[in-house]
């Protein structure tokens, strides 16, 4: 048997007011599935690859799925990856100055997400120049909302 | 500075400031203690906020995990072959055996980092916040440097043991 010295019992007894990371996900009126993105998926990746980066960033940026589970909300970042790792360089200031503020916040979760992840880690110098535009023009404010807000992506 | 250096430098830079926003607070769970949230595991998971990882290539990353009055800063130094694994490892341990003439320096990184801060309230109270972010930084820019100079001169010192000790075999 284990160190029944250093087990945790408060953590089974249920009125002990504690606080898990399942406990402060807001609640959501419902959970999206990967059938009910799976047009917006295609939609980013045509958009993408017609070249037409700024409808692809204004979709992605609308409406993420905050309520969808993990491995959905994985299948929907590959395609966003995608998108944002097929635009220029020079291009991405243009496209980050035609967002709103809320779709700013958006964009930064993503960002952030995509550095955790190994296949955006590969990407990391792309999506370093896509936060360095953003805080050039919005400054450390979508961090902020980032670090507070319970809502991921 | 190189071109992709400066972009990782200045996101890290960007994540501290926001994250570097502390307050003193109690323990929730113990009277009369006062303890950094993000050390302290499996409780009161509302004291802690998004973690950020910001990472230039799967080599080089930072990671921050910031709470309520804490906040810890890992970070994995590039580590290209053996020799720089064995140089980071040690140079890191040495570092970390002096942590407390540092002041934010943890003795122990978090796994898969080489080295790891805490920062809490007290520490951004009795010193500037800003130049705790620049000494990061400053460290960040000046470890790569460290190592890769600390590289050459252990190559350089290989090769002339090396020419002394067999210079005896050659007729």
């Amino acid at each position: 048997m284990e160190d029944w010295r250093r087990i945790d019992i408060d953590a089974f007894d249920p009125d002990s007011g504690r606080l898990t990371a399942e406990d402060l996900k807001p609640p959501y009126a419902s959970s999206v599935s990967l059938q009910e993105l799976e047009p917006k998926i295609s939609q980013l990746r045509s958009a993408a690859t017609s070249g037409d980066f700024l409808n692809a960033l204004q979709i992605l940026t609308t409406d993420p799925p905050y309520s969808a589970d993990e491995t959905t909300k994985n299948q929907y970042f590959h395609a966003v990856l995608g998108v944002l790792t097929q635009v220029r360089q020079a291009d991405i200031t243009n496209l980050v100055k035609q967002l709103s503020p809320k779709q700013t916040d958006v964009l930064v979760k993503y960002l952030y997400k995509g550095m955790s992840v190994p296949e955006g880690q590969k990407q990391g110098g792309m999506l370093l120049s896509w936060f360095e535009k953003v805080t050039q023009l919005s400054g450390v404010g979508p961090v902020v909302r980032y670090l507070s807000d319970r809502n991921t992506v | 500075m190189s071109q992709s250096l400066r972009p990782y430098l200045t996101a890290v830079r960007f994540s501290l400031q926001a994250a570097l926003n502390l307050t003193n607070f109690s323990s929730q769970v113990v009277e009369r203690h006062n303890r950094p949230e993000v050390e302290v595991s499996n409780t009161s998971a509302e004291l802690k906020l998004q973690p950020m990882h910001v990472s230039r290539n799967e080599h080089e990353q930072v990671l921050i995990e910031p709470s309520v009055n804490s906040v810890r800063v890992s970070i994995k130094v590039k580590q290209a072959d053996e020799i720089e694994q064995i140089l980071v490892h040690k140079f890191t341990r040495f570092l970390e055996q002096r942590a407390e003439s540092f002041y934010v320096l943890r003795r122990v990184p978090i796994d898969g980092f080489s080295i790891s801060f805490l920062i809490t309230n007290k520490h951004t109270e009795t010193m500037k916040t800003e130049k705790l972010v620049d000494f990061i930084i400053e460290f960040m820019e000046e470890v790569d440097k460290e190592i890769s100079e600390m590289k050459l001169f252990l190559n350089a010192r290989a090769r002339f043991v090396a020419e002394a000790y067999l210079g005896e075999f050659v007729y």
